[in-house]
C-alpha cells in the first residue's frame, strides 16, 4: 500500500470490478454498432424510396427492423449504465470499507492529528466523488476509442475522401483530449481553491453571527458575503473563458466536419468534383457519411463531459491514499503477559511520536489489582501517552509492556461519548447484553437517578444529536455508568474533570469513589487535584531531562 | 416548474421569485440555449436536405435532364450553421455560469441575512460545523436549480413544440406524431423521473447525512467504543446505513438509467415515425424526397436536448429537500418587532428588570428558568454567579434580546426589549461573550466590528490599553495582521485582550462581561480590571462568572452578588447547548 500513487489506488480499484466495467463497454460497443446500423438502414430506406421508387408500403418490414433496432439500442444503453453503476457502487463500498477497517488500524491516537469532521468527509463524501470516474468515466475512456474506429472503417468502405476529412481530425483527437483535460484539471484544481476560500469566509461569518448580531454588524457581513461572492464570480470567469475553449474547438470540429461532408457529398453528387472517389458516390452513401460524422464525435463528447469526474475522482483518491498510507502506532500483538500477579508491567518503556520525539519514559511501573493511581505532572509530560500506552493504542518505542491475560480496560477521557440513540442505546455501548435494571442502576450510581426519574421517556430518551440535552457534567457521569456497565477489571481516566465546574467535578469523584469499592483498579491522569486525592499510590512525571523517571511514592491516604 | 402537487410549489416559490430577480439573464442564457440547439438541428436537418437535393439532381442531369439547384444558399446555411452551434455553445456556457455564480452571491447573501436574523436559540443548537456545510451544500444545489433543471427542460419543451410546428408547415402528421411522442418523452424525464426518484432522492440525501453523523462518533470516541468492544457492533449499525443507502443509490441509478434508455428510445421513434408519415405524403406526391429526408434527421438531433434530463430530475428530491431545509431556516427568523412604545435612553446607565421569566429549549429535557425575576438599578454592578449550565448565559442572551422567554418580562430602562428595534437595542447594550469570537480577517477589521469609523490611532490606543500596543507594533503588518480562522493565530490571551480592546470602541448603557479575563493571568488580569473599571464608569453592568472570587478573577467595582444556585435549586440543567461546542 505504501507509496502508491492515487491513480494506481483507482487503478487497482477499478481491476476489482473489471467484470462489470466490461460489460459497461460491451454494451456501450453494442449500443454503438446498433447506431451504425440503424444510420445505413434509415440511408438504405431512403434510398429505396427516392432513387429505386420503392413504394413505402413494400418496405415495412424495413421500417419493423428499425424499431427492433431502436429498442435494442435503448437496451443496450440501460445496460451500459446500469453495468456501469453496479461497478460504481461496489467500489465505492470496497473504498469505504477499506478506509474504515485503515482509520480502526490507526486506533485513537493515530487519528488524534485528525478532525473528525474532515476524516468523516474522506470516508463519506470523498468516496462518492468515485463514482461518475468509475461508473461513466472508465467505459466512456474505451468507447471514445473504439466507436469512431469502427465508425471509420465503415466510411472508408463508403467514400475515403470523406473518412480522409474524419481522418484528419483523428490525429487531433488525443490533442483534444488533453486539451479539454488540461483545461479540466486546471479548472477544477482552481475552482477548487476559490470555493473552498469562499466556503471558508462564508463558514467564518456564520460561525461568529452571534458576534455580529451583538455588534449590529449584520447588515455590513451580508454586504461583505455577496461582495465576496461576486469577486469570486468575477475570479472563476477569466479561468472559465479559456477552460471552455477546449470543449468549443472539440465542438468546433464536430460542426465543421458535418457541414465539409455535407458541401463534399452535395458537390460530389452533382458531379462536380473531378477526382478521388466522389463520382462513385450514391445518395446511400452519401448520407450514409453524413449521418455518422456526428456520431464519429459523439463519444469524445460525451467523454469531455465526464472529464471532471474524472479530475474530482483523482483529488478525492489523492486524500484517502495520504490517509491509507499512515502508519499505525501500535503493534497488532497482544502485550507479553506480566510475570507477576499485576494488571499491567511497564519495563522501561518509552513513547515517541515521529514528528514531537520522545515524549515518555524510559519508565518502569507495575499497576496491581484493586490500587488507585493517581499520574501527575505538568502538560506535555506524557500522562495522556502513559494511558494509551496502557490501553494499547500506541506500541512503545522501546522497553517491554506486559499485560495480564485477555486483560479488558475501560476508557474515559476528557469529551465522553455521546451516539446518537436514546439513552439505554449509550449504555448498552458497554454491556450489549445488559437488563434494564441493570442500566438503572448504573444510573443511579453515577447519580443521574434523579434525571432518570424526572423523564417522561426514561431509559427510552433520545439524546438528540451530539448530546443535546445533557449538560458536560451529566455526560461525564453517562460515561462512568456506561464503565459501572463495563466487566473491565482496569480503568483508565484520562482528564476525567477537566472541563468541568467544582460542582460537576465532585459528582464525578463520588461516583468513582463507588467504582473503587466494586475493587476495580484505577489509574487517573489529571492536573486537577480533586481526581488526585482520591489516589492510593501517585505517580507524578517530570519534565527535566530526556531519561527523567517518574517518581512514585504512596500517597498519604486513608 | 410545474410539479401538480401545491406542497412542492410552494417550497420551490420564494426560490423561483430569487431567481426571477435575474429574470432577464436566465431568459437570454435560455434563448443562447435554444440557439445552440436549433443551429444543431438546422446543420443536420439542412445538411439531409441538400444530400438528397443533389442527389435526385444528379440522377436527372446525368439522365441528360436540365435542372437548376442553387447550391450557394444551402451551402451558405450549413457553413452558417456550424459556426453558429459552436459560437452559441461556447457563449452559452460562459454567460450561464456568469448568471448561475451571480445567483450563488444573490443566494449566499439572502441566507446570511436570514441567518443574522435568527435568535440565539436557533443558531445554537446548529453550531456544529457538519452544519454549516451542509447549509453550503444546500445553497449550492438550489444555486443550480436553473441550469440542472430549469433551463434545460425549458429548452427541450420549447424545441419540442418549435420543431413540431416546423413539421407541421409540411407535413401536419408527421408533426403531431412527433409532437405527441416527444412531448410525452418530455412528461416522463421531467415529471416522472422527478416523481419515482422522490422518495429515493431524499432519503439517499438524509442517509448520507446520517452516516456522516455515524462516521464521525465512531472516529471521535474510537478510544471508548475500542476499549468497550463495542467498535464491531457499532461498525455494523454503520453498514447497516451504508447498505440502506446503497439500495437508494442504486434505485436513482437504474431509474436515471431507465430514463436516458427511454429518452434515446423516444426519439428514435419519434425520427422514425417522421419518415415513415413523409414517406407516405412523399409517395402521394404532397411532399418532396429533400423534405422527406430533411424531417428525421431534424428529428435526430432532438437527442441533445433530452438526454440530460433524466439525470437531473432523477436527483429532483435532493434539491426540493435543500429549499425545505433552507425555507425552515428563513421560517425560524424573529418576528418584525413591534411598534417602538417610547425610544431607548440615548445616553446614561440603563436599568435592567427581568420579571417571572420562564425558558426552556426546545428539545431540552428541563427548562432553564422558572419564575426568575432580577431587578437592577442604572449604574449598579451585578456579579451573576453559578456552575456552568445553571442559566446565566441564558439571562444574558435574554438581557440582550438574542432569545424570547416562553412567559414573563424583560425590560430596559423601564421598557420591554421587544418593542425595541434590534439596531437601537444593540447600540446601547454590549455583550463579552465567553468565547473570544474573532474573524479570519485583519486585526483592525475584527477590532472595528465595535466602531467602523474609528482611526487607526484610535485602535491603536486601544490596542495599548489592553497590552498589545507593543506586541501588534512588532508585527510586520501591524494593524493588517491577520488572525486566522478564528483566531487561531493568536494565544487565548491575545484573542481574549483583542475582543475587550474591541468592547472598549463602544458606547454602550448595559454592558453584560462573561468571564471577562479568562486565558489571562491574575496580574495581567488585575492592571487590565483598573483600565476597564474607568470605561465602565457610568454604565449598568452585570458579570457572569462561575464563582466570584477576587483573586483569580477581578471584577472591579461590584456592588451585588446574586448566587444563580440559591435562585434556582438543583442543577438538573439543560443547556441546549452542544456538548462539542
Amino acid at each position: 500500500m505504501k507509496g502508491e500513487t492515487p491513480r494506481a489506488w483507482l487503478a487497482g480499484l477499478a481491476r476489482t470490478e473489471r467484470r462489470h466495467l466490461t460489460l459497461a463497454v460491451i454494451a456501450g460497443t453494442a449500443a454503438g454498432l446498433l447506431t451504425i446500423a440503424q444510420m445505413a438502414t434509415l440511408a438504405w430506406l431512403v434510398t429505396s424510396m427516392l432513387i429505386e421508387g420503392a413504394e413505402p408500403s413494400s418496405l415495412a418490414a424495413g421500417f419493423a427492423v428499425l424499431v427492433a433496432m431502436i429498442v435494442l439500442r435503448a437496451l443496450a444503453q440501460w445496460g451500459q449504465e446500469s453495468a456501469g453503476l453496479t461497478a460504481s457502487l461496489r467500489v465505492r463500498a470496497r473504498a469505504r470499507r477499506e478506509l474504515l477497517d485503515h482509520l480502526e488500524r490507526l486506533g485513537p491516537v493515530g487519528l488524534a492529528d485528525h478532525h473528525s469532521a474532515s476524516l468523516a468527509n474522506r470516508v463519506v463524501d470523498q468516496v462518492e466523488a468515485l463514482d461518475g470516474y468509475i461508473a461513466r468515466f472508465l467505459p466512456q475512456m474505451r468507447l471514445a476509442v473504439a466507436i469512431p474506429l469502427v465508425i471509420l472503417g465503415v466510411v472508408v468502405w463508403l467514400d475515403w475522401l470523406a473518412a480522409l476529412f474524419l481522418l484528419l481530425a483523428a490525429p487531433l483527437i488525443p490533442l483534444f483530449m488533453a486539451l479539454v483535460g488540461m483545461g479540466a484539471e486546471r479548472l477544477n484544481r482552481e475552482q477548487f481553491d476559490t470555493v473552498s476560500r469562499l466556503s471558508r469566509h462564508f463558514i467564518d461569518r456564520v460561525r461568529g453571527i452571534t458576534t455580529l448580531q451583538l455588534f449590529g454588524a449584520g447588515e455590513r457581513a451580508t454586504r461583505e458575503v455577496h461582495a465576496a461572492a461576486d469577486d469570486y464570480r468575477r475570479r472563476s470567469m477569466r479561468t472559465l473563458r479559456l477552460a471552455f475553449l477546449s470543449s468549443a474547438v472539440l465542438e468546433f470540429f464536430a460542426a465543421v466536419a458535418i457541414a465539409v461532408v455535407a458541401i463534399y457529398v452535395g458537390f460530389g453528387l452533382l458531379g462536380y468534383i473531378g477526382f478521388g472517389p466522389a463520382d462513385e458516390l450514391t445518395l446511400f452513401s452519401g448520407l450514409l457519411v453524413l449521418l455518422l460524422a456526428p456520431e464519429f464525435f459523439q463519444p469524445l463528447r460525451t467523454l469531455s463531459q465526464h472529464y471532471h469526474d474524472r479530475a474530482a475522482a483523482l483529488g478525492a483518491a489523492e486524500g484517502m491514499v495520504a490517509l491509507l498510507d499512515e502508519i499505525p502506532p501500535r503493534s497488532d500483538e497482544a502485550p507479553l503477559p506480566c510475570r507477576s500477579d499485576a494488571l499491567v508491567e511497564l519495563e522501561a518503556v518509552t513513547v515517541s511520536y515521529p514528528e514531537r520525539g520522545r515524549v515518555l519514559g524510559p519508565l518502569d511501573l507495575t499497576v496491581r489489582s484493586g490500587e488507585i493511581l493517581g499520574v501527575s505532572g505538568p502538560s506535555g509530560v506524557g500522562k495522556s501517552s502513559l494511558l494509551q500506552l496502557m490501553a494499547g493504542f500506541i506500541a512503545p518505542a522501546s522497553g517491554r509492556h506486559r499485560a495480564a491475560p485477555d486483560l479488558r480496560v475501560a476508557w474515559m477521557d476528557q469529551r465522553p461519548l455521546l451516539i446518537h440513540g436514546s439513552l439505554a442505546d449509550n449504555l448498552r455501548l458497554a454491556a450489549p447484553e445488559a437488563d434494564e435494571a441493570a442500566l438503572r442502576d448504573a444510573l443511579w450510581r453515577v447519580g443521574l437517578g434523579e434525571l432518570l426519574e424526572a423523564l417522561p421517556d426514561g431509559l427510552a430518551t433520545p439524546l438528540g444529536e451530539r448530546g443535546v440535552g445533557l449538560s458536560g457534567g451529566q455526560a461525564h457521569r453517562l460515561a462512568l455508568a456506561r464503565i459501572f456497565l463495563s466487566p473491565a477489571p482496569l480503568v483508565l481516566l484520562d482528564e476525567p474533570t477537566a472541563s468541568l465546574d467544582d460542582d460537576s467535578e465532585a459528582r464525578v469523584l463520588e461516583a468513582l469513589s463507588a467504582l473503587v469499592e466494586q475493587g476495580r483498579t484505577l489509574v487517573i491522569a489529571s492536573h486537577r487535584p480533586a481526581p488526585l486525592a482520591l489516589a492510593t499510590r501517585r505517580l507524578s512525571l517530570g519534565l527535566e531531562g530526556a531519561h527523567e523517571q517518574g517518581v512514585l511514592e504512596e500517597a498519604m491516604h486513608d | 416548474m410545474t410539479e401538480a402537487t401545491p406542497g412542492l410549489f410552494a417550497t420551490l416559490r420564494p426560490w423561483l421569485v430569487h431567481l426571477g430577480r435575474r429574470r432577464r439573464r436566465l431568459l437570454a442564457g435560455a434563448a443562447l440555449m435554444l440557439l445552440a440547439l436549433a443551429a444543431a438541428l438546422g446543420l443536420l436537418a439542412l445538411s439531409g436536405w441538400f444530400i438528397t437535393a443533389t442527389a435526385l439532381a444528379g440522377l436527372v442531369l446525368a439522365a441528360g435532364g436540365a435542372i437548376t439547384l442553387d447550391v450557394y444558399v444551402p451551402g451558405g446555411g450549413i457553413r452558417a450553421f456550424a459556426l453558429t452551434r459552436t459560437v452559441a455553445r461556447y457563449v452559452e456556457r460562459l454567460y450561464n455560469h456568469d448568471t448561475v455564480l451571480r445567483l450563488l452571491a444573490d443566494l449566499r447573501g439572502h441566507m446570511f441575512a436570514v441567518l443574522v436574523d435568527l435568535d440565539n436559540a436557533s443558531l445554537s443548537r446548529r453550531r456544529a460545523s457538519d452544519w454549516l456545510n451542509r447549509l453550503t451544500a444546500d445553497i449550492d444545489t438550489l444555486d443550480s436549480l436553473f441550469l440542472r433543471l430549469l433551463a434545460p427542460a425549458l429548452v427541450a419543451l420549447l424545441a419540442i413544440l418549435g420543431l413540431s410546428a416546423l413539421l407541421t408547415v409540411w407535413a401536419p402528421s408527421a408533426g403531431l406524431a412527433v409532437g405527441l411522442v416527444l412531448g410525452l418523452a418530455w412528461c416522463w424525464l421531467t415529471i416522472g423521473q422527478a416523481r419515482w426518484g422522490l422518495a429515493a432522492s431524499r432519503r439517499r440525501v438524509a442517509e448520507l447525512e446520517r452516516l456522516r453523523g455515524r462516521v464521525i462518533e465512531h472516529l471521535s470516541g474510537m478510544a471508548e467504543l475500542e476499549s468497550h468492544g463495542a467498535l464491531a457492533e457499532q461498525r455494523r449499525r454503520l453498514d447497516a446505513i451504508e447498505a440502506r443507502l446503497r439500495v437508494d443509490q442504486s434505485c436513482l441509478g437504474r431509474l436515471a438509467a431507465l430514463g436516458s434508455a427511454l429518452a434515446g428510445m423516444a426519439v428514435g421513434l419519434a425520427w422514425l415515425l417522421a419518415l415513415w408519415l413523409g414517406a407516405q405524403l412523399w409517395a402521394a406526391e404532397a411532399l418532396s424526397g429533400p423534405l422527406m429526408v430533411m424531417m428525421p434527421l431534424a428529428v435526430l438531433a432532438m437527442s441533445e436536448a433530452l438526454m440530460a434530463l433524466p439525470m437531473a430530475f432523477t436527483q429532483f428530491g435532493a434539491t426540493q429537500a435543500a429549499a425545505e431545509r433552507l425555507n425552515a431556516l428563513e421560517a425560524a427568523r424573529h418576528p418584525v418587532s413591534v411598534s417602538p412604545a417610547g425610544p431607548l435612553p440615548s445616553q446614561g446607565a440603563l436599568s435592567v428588570s427581568l420579571e417571572r421569566v420562564g425558558l426552556r429549549y426546545p428539545g431540552a429535557l428541563t427548562a432553564v428558568l422558572d419564575d426568575f425575576s432580577l431587578q437592577l438599578a442604572a449604574g449598579e454592578r451585578l456579579v451573576l454567579c453559578g456552575p456552568s449550565g445553571i442559566g446565566k448565559s441564558s439571562v444574558a442572551a435574554l438581557i440582550a434580546g438574542q432569545i424570547v422567554p416562553d412567559s414573563g418580562r424583560v425590560c430596559l430602562g423601564g421598557i420591554e426589549i421587544e418593542h425595541f428595534e434590534a439596531q437601537a437595542l444593540r447600540r446601547r447594550l454590549a455583550l463579552l461573550t465567553q468565547n473570544s469570537e474573532l474573524f479570519d480577517d485583519s486585526l483592525a477589521a475584527n477590532l472595528r466590528l465595535g466602531d467602523p469609523e474609528a482611526s487607526d490611532e484610535r485602535l491603536w490606543d486601544l490596542l495599548d490599553e489592553v497590552e498589545l500596543g507593543q506586541w501588534a507594533g512588532g508585527l510586520p503588518h501591524g494593524l493588517a495582521t491577520r488572525v486566522g480562522e478564528g483566531g487561531r493565530r493568536l494565544s487565548g490571551g491575545q484573542a481574549r485582550r483583542l475582543v475587550l480592546a474591541r468592547l472598549m470602541l463602544r458606547d454602550p448603557g448595559l454592558v453584560i462581561l462573561d468571564e471577562p479575563f479568562t486565558g489571562l493571568d491574575a496580574t495581567t488580569a488585575q492592571r487590565l480590571a483598573e483600565r476597564l473599571d474607568a470605561w465602565l464608569a457610568g454604565r449598568t453592568v452585570i458579570y457572569l462568572s462561575h464563582r466570584h472570587d477576587d483573586e483569580a478573577m477581578p471584577l472591579p467595582g461590584v456592588t451585588r452578588t446574586i448566587d444563580l444556585t440559591a435562585h434556582i435549586g438543583s442543577p438538573l440543567c439543560a443547556t441546549g447547548q452542544n456538548l462539542s461546542g
